[in-house]
């Protein structure tokens, strides 16, 4: 698991190329180890992966048959996708089949109403839902519920009215948004909940002074290397220059962090041989971590890529395709 | 796994589940499936009056003791805290439980899943008690700039007020003074600025009464001595609250250009703002 990285002396430079090769060649590691342990998030994997090419300007670099059948393997009798055919169905991995399905344009490949019924079976009287009939209930779920509807067209299937009193009953005194009520503000809750505000048109919910003061937080995670953290007096991390960016540019404030700085760290984070991303220089490349460090690279306006839709985490021609122009 | 997956279609929920999914929880606890499943088999064998008996050895102590074991050496899961909130709601006892969640801030005091466990057993079994403001103290004294021990020191001292109701008195005074203590260590630390500013909202006393213990860290007419960018924060909005439109700005220049440039546009915004007569926040926190 542990391969050495040759990281990038050239932070100036995007490798495109190569992140396109190490995507392509994610699904050809079957003798690692690796490969096995995260068949528990695969159909992540894949729409990680996906998203990653897509915003590369390589939307065909994986087969799209092959995508879509995969997807279809993945789908239970009650509506829901598992991370892999021999894996129960659960929120996450059901939102990941969506996206995949809507970025390929190939929804009606799966029978989209048992999905839309086994979300609707997951939300709580709170208005929260659960990850899966025996798990967690939090905002995660709350994001990933409401945008796998929105894509469906669905959002009346649910009681989308106290789903959103939820998430600002997550808001805390900093102007943050944590996991449940009363949880640490953590810049990818802060996503989440900002995400269903947008989703449900309900962002007026929050005061232009309480917007003002998360932003102010946010702008706070850029540390002095130019890279972002996800609560206060912890490390810095690429995958937050997707959480923290996009939800400043939902808010209309990316301008608030220095701009130069984080794309020179996001870069520093790449393996310039084997192509990906690692958390921060130094570390192992992983395809989560390398679509979030293209996807943040994009909402700083990097030349080259394409427009990512901060709310849905998926290329802006998909959302306009799905939803007309905004 | 593909045996596991034979036994689950037979919605087997016999003694030797338990061997089979520790086993596989072992090599990867992030598997979701096979926790969803333990638990149904715990609680089957539960129902029919087996755990613990010559039949099945295993109890819910010693699940919980497994558990644990298998957190420590799985720090970022949260498969595992979310399968002891099961088993812990369903006994409806947290006696051991508060000595866990320590053992693992022990390994990482910052832990966001367990942090969440412990606020979900403070509210289940109503513990906003001395010892659990006792453990913020104590956390903090470790280290002053945990954020996390913050968030759980407001939520013990706030979070089982009823809605609209105010905070007594002497409580807001002491959770002030706690405050500015920490300030007084460590004056470019931001968890405690964010907390008094919350303090003071809730027990609904005025920014003002900052005025000088932040003017003693960032002296606006001498920006040689300043040591606090949050003091100069906090100050731009008491000057700008009481009319004092140039010291404010001042504030917010000494920000955006010296004392914190990686936001400038952040702190020129609210230059901008200034005189508007909202406030920074409002009161709703």
């Amino acid at each position: 698991m542990a391969t050495a990285v040759a990281f990038t002396n050239k932070p100036e430079e995007l490798f495109v190329d190569k992140h396109v090769k190490y995507i392509q060649t994610l699904d050809t590691r079957k003798d690692e180890l690796e490969y096995w342990l995260t068949e528990h998030l695969r159909l992540s994997g894949v729409y990680w992966g996906l998203t990653a090419l897509h915003l590369l300007g390589h939307p065909g670099a994986l087969p799209r048959d092959e995508t879509i059948k995969f997807v279809q393997s993945c789908q239970h009798e009650n509506g829901g996708f598992g991370a892999h055919p021999s894996h129960d169905a659960h929120l996450l991995y059901t939102l990941s089949a969506i996206q995949i399905l809507a970025m390929v344009d190939a929804l009606d490949a799966v029978d989209t109403e048992a999905c839309v019924s086994y979300v609707r079976g997951l939300q709580k009287p709170s208005g929260v839902f659960a990850g899966d009939e025996w798990g967690e209930e939090d905002t995660r779920f709350v994001y990933t519920a409401i945008q796998t509807l929105k894509i469906l067209g669905r959002l009346d299937a649910i009681d989308v009215g106290r789903a959103v009193e939820y998430v600002l009953g997550c808001q805390n005194y900093d102007g943050g948004f944590g996991l449940v009520p009363g949880a640490e503000s953590h810049s990818g809750q802060i996503f989440t909940c900002l995400g269903v505000l947008s989703m449900t048109d309900s962002m007026d919910r929050l005061t232009p002074a309480s917007k003002d003061q998360l932003a102010g937080w946010l702008a706070q995670r850029q540390l002095p290397n130019g890279g972002l953290n996800g609560r206060p007096e912890k490390l810095e991390d690429v995958c937050y220059s997707w959480w923290v960016m996009s939800s400043l540019a939902m808010l209309g404030k990316l301008h608030w962090i220095d701009r130069n700085k984080l794309v020179g760290f996001i870069l520093s984070c790449q393996d310039e041989v084997r192509g990906g991303l690692a958390d921060r220089k130094g570390d192992a490349v992983d395809v989560f971590h390398t679509v979030f460090g293209i996807a943040g690279l994009c909402l700083v306006g990097w030349g080259g890529l394409k427009e990512v839709d901060p709310v849905y985490c998926m290329p802006v021609e998909t959302t306009k395709r799905l939803f007309g122009a905004k | 796994m593909s045996y596991l997956r034979a036994v689950m279609a037979a919605n087997d929920h016999s003694p030797r589940v338990l061997a089979l999914t520790a086993e596989i929880i072992d090599m990867n606890p992030a598997h979701y499936t096979v926790w969803g499943y333990r638990f149904r088999t715990l609680m089957s064998l539960d129902t029919a009056g087996q755990l613990g008996t010559d039949a099945v050895a295993w109890t819910w102590s010693r699940e919980l003791d497994w558990v644990q074991s298998i957190a420590r050496n799985h720090e970022k899961n949260y498969q595992i805290w979310h399968h002891r909130q099961l088993i812990v709601d369903h006994l409806a006892d947290s006696t051991g439980e508060r000595a866990r969640t320590e053992e693992m801030f022990a390994l990482d005091s910052k832990n966001y899943h367990v942090w969440t466990y412990r606020q979900w057993l403070v509210r289940r079994f109503a513990l906003f008690d001395e010892e659990e403001l006792a453990l913020t103290t104590k956390m903090l004294g470790e280290d002053i700039r945990n954020n996390s021990a913050w968030n759980h020191r407001f939520f013990v001292v706030f979070g089982a007020l009823p809605d609209g109701q105010k905070p007594a008195e002497e409580v807001v005074e002491r959770e002030i003074e706690f405050a500015k203590k920490a300030i007084q260590l460590t004056p470019q630390n931001p968890s405690p600025w964010s907390y008094i500013k919350a303090v003071l909202r809730k027990g609904n006393v005025g920014l003002a009464t900052l005025q000088s213990f932040c003017e003693q860290f960032s002296p606006v007419s001498s920006p040689d001595d300043i040591k606090s960018s949050h003091a100069l924060d906090v100050l731009s909005e008491i000057y700008d609250e009481a009319g004092d439109a140039a010291k404010a700005e001042k504030a917010l220049e000494l920000l955006a250009s010296k004392f914190d440039p990686v936001r400038k546009n952040y702190w020129r915004y609210r230059r901008r703002q200034l005189g508007s007569n909202s406030p920074v926040v409002s009161a709703t926190a």
